[in-house]
């Protein structure tokens, strides 16, 4: 035997000549220098050779080798090699050699003269030219799946031979490599799950921005989304619109995770700039379709709700594709729920989604994603719409905000399945418009005759100068509180003078809200309309005037009592 | 409220005085009404007319029918910019003739 030890392994071999095989004091102190070796550097290819550098040396071998599965053809390659002639990049069967029985079985395999072994794989002497005598083999092993193995041959002292009391120090370095092999795997694998968490989490970020910023509060509409995984197939929207409305949605597509996700964004997207200038939620809804339909994936739909709350008049249309009936909460306690008027988006093309109007007169409309209604309690009995009732019902103390918070609360500490997302929708006039702070300039409860309407005039006119209004919108509002003052005088009572009018005008920030209620039968708002002024005659001109007036007038339900609330808007800016 | 009737170069000058509102459209209605009925063109003074409604500007497009079935002459004179404002939203400020003063309205074809 005449193998000449290369550089590295030589020094080392001279480093820790002192060392006697089975020293364990010896091998401690290298395992904690390797351990920590291997601990530092996540270079696996870089630690392992010098980790079998420092084996080798310390068992006094002559030439070792690493192999590790390739996990793709389950061969053993060679990853490290100390010797003269390197042997770095072979291939092995499982099933051949020392070193495939040693990994096979997962335990050490010793071939203490190969003379005397019959499972000896010849080929690899036969490749290196290399003359083997003795070869001693430990396990790579990580939780006892096997990684592979390491072979140390033919000892420098001696007959070639290793003796019995090398296999423990191999052993023991081998368990250390082990454990740096798979740490260094699992830290690759750590970084490559690092970078898809943290693209996870922009994603998730990038979609939550896509719901609408907080609104000021109290605002008539309030939602939340709570997505069960970091990106959500839920959403809403709300998006406050000219002369009091606010367009608001909430959706669901079908299918969780990052395809759900992709739908999501693009449909509450599209939703935003369409609810911009469409004011009919069935035909936003059957745009929306269309879009959907072509060019998403076959089998993905989306149940979606598309509404438009006229705050002022307390009104609001609805049109809903396959999704959750809303559930109308009324001030006497009781549910009604308002059921689809069509199938879900994206399913086939078709014409307009049929439109719902609901006049809300004082009461709240609830919509929401069936994550809300299917959470499940710790005994696997889902929340329902019955439990969701239940739970809109112990909240109706507290604000519209107040509510969707303690609902979705309590939820979130149920087995939630799937998204939560819930919508309320508030008719309560204290926070119609979304009015705070509302400064009441003129309250005035007048007789319904004629000769009072000089005095009106002139209360209005200094009520509304005493807001600082130009001449002309004071005059627009005189005029249009005269004209609706008529309007109750004439056809409200009828001419009869015992009637009464109560008439507030109030400052809400840059508008002023004008409230005229009279307390005789109720008038048909659809009967009250402006003539057509092609048509030259007399009369019929006042509820056109008004319209002219104010920015919008329409009729409220009165909190309590019979009668009429005729509620006009007036921009003073 | 107030309201006079002169003669004034063949024609019927018609003057209101202070708010035209539905508590005086009744009157205002009987002199407009009363005035076209005569078969003289009829000029509505509203120099002082401060306020006027939709009563009772419905009068005044009632007394303009009347005198166009009878080919008579019926014109508006100084009317105030927040009368006019109401004309123009009813469109009746294409309708009606409007003169900016009595003298004006004299001269015209009214």
């Amino acid at each position: 035997m005449s193998e000449a030890i290369p550089e590295p392994a030589m020094s080392a071999v001279k480093d820790s000549s002192h060392l006697a095989s089975g020293d364990f004091a010896g091998a401690f102190a290298l395992l904690a220098e390797m351990t920590q070796g291997l601990a530092e550097s996540l270079d696996i290819d870089a630690t392992l050779e010098r980790a079998l550098e420092r084996i080798v040396a310390h068992l006094d071998a002559v030439v070792g080798s690493l192999w590790l599965i390739d996990e793709e053809t389950e061969d053993l390659v060679c990853r490290a090699s100390v010797g003269s002639r390197p042997i770095t990049g072979m291939r092995l069967p499982l099933t051949q050699g020392v070193v495939g029985r040693c990994v096979r079985d997962n335990r050490c395999a010793t071939v203490l003269d190969v003379e005397k072994d019959s499972e000896f794989a010849r080929e690899v002497d036969e490749q290196s030219g290399f003359v083997t005598r003795s070869i001693l083999c430990a396990p790579l092993s990580f939780s006892v799946r096997p990684l592979g193995a390491i072979q140390i041959v033919n000892k420098r002292s001696d007959d070639a031979c290793f003796s019995e009391s090398d296999i423990h120090p191999l052993r023991v370095l081998a368990s250390s490599a082990a454990l740096a092999i798979a740490n260094a795997r699992m830290a690759a694998a750590a970084v490559d799950h690092e970078r898809v968490r943290r693209e996870l989490e922009l994603a998730a970020e990038i979609q939550q921005n896509l719901l609408p910023s907080p609104l000021p509060r109290p605002f008539p509409i309030h939602g939340v989304n709570v997505p069960a995984r970091s990106m959500s197939g839920d959403f809403f929207d709300i998006l406050p619109l000219e002369g009091g409305r606010i367009a608001f949605c909430l959706g669901d597509v079908s299918g969780k995770g990052m395809n759900a996700a992709l739908l999501m964004a693009k449909t509450v997207s599209l939703y935003r700039c369409l609810a911009k200038t469409i004011d009919r939620p069935g035909r936003l809804l059957s745009i929306l379709n269309d879009e959907i339909f072509e060019t998403a994936t076959r089998g993905m739909f989306v149940t979606m709700v598309a509404g438009v709350y006229e705050t002022r008049a307390g009104r609001i249309r609805l049109a809903n594709a396959g999704h959750e009936p809303l559930l109308r909460h009324t001030r006497s306690g009781e549910f009604e729920a308002i059921p689809a008027g069509a199938p879900p988006l994206g399913i086939a093309r078709r014409g307009e989604v049929p439109e719902t109007e609901v006049q809300l007169d004082g009461d709240s409309l609830y919509t929401f994603s069936d994550g809300l209604t299917e959470a499940c309690s710790k005994t696997g009995e889902q929340l329902g719409s019955k439990g969701l009732q239940r739970l809109i019902a112990r909240s109706t103390h507290l604000s519209l905000a107040g509510r969707v918070d303690a609902i979705i609360g309590f939820v979130k500490g149920l087995e939630l399945r799937d998204d939560l997302t819930l919508l309320a929708i508030c008719g309560d006039c204290d926070c119609v418009d979304g009015r705070v702070n509302a400064e009441c300039v003129l309250a005035l409860r007048i007789a319904a005759s004629v000769d009072q309407l000089r005095k009106i005039r002139e209360a209005v006119r200094e009520a509304v100068e005493s807001c600082g209004c130009s001449a002309e919108c004071t005059a627009d509002v005189v005029m249009a509180v005269d004209e609706a003052c008529q309007n109750v005088i004439r056809h409200a009572y009828g001419g009869d003078p015992g009637g009464a009018i109560e008439l507030m005008i109030e400052r809400c920030g840059e508008d002023l809200v004008i409230s005229l209620r009279d307390f005789a039968r109720k008038v048909d708002p659809k009967k009250v309309k402006p003539r057509d002024l092609d048509e030259i005659r007399p009369g019929g001109l006042g509820t056109h005037l008004i319209r002219e007036m104010v920015d919008s007038a329409d009729f409220v339900r009165p909190e309590s009592g019979e009668g009429n609330l005729l509620r006009m808007v007036k921009r003073i800016r | 409220m107030s309201h006079t009737v002169r003669e004034e170069r063949g024609s019927l000058v018609v003057s209101f005085e202070g708010d035209v509102d539905l508590e005086y459209s009744p009157t205002a209605r009987k002199v407009l009404l009363d005035a076209v009925s005569q078969d003289r063109n009829v000029l509505v003074d509203l120099s002082g007319v401060s306020y006027i409604d939709s009563s009772g500007v419905a009068n005044l497009v009632e007394a303009f029918q009347i005198s166009r079935e009878k080919g008579t002459g019926f014109a508006l004179v100084s009317v105030s910019a927040e009368a006019l404002r109401v004309f123009g939203l009813a469109r009746l400020d294409e309708v009606f003739t409007i003169h900016e003063s009595l003298e004006d309205g004299l001269d015209g074809d009214a």
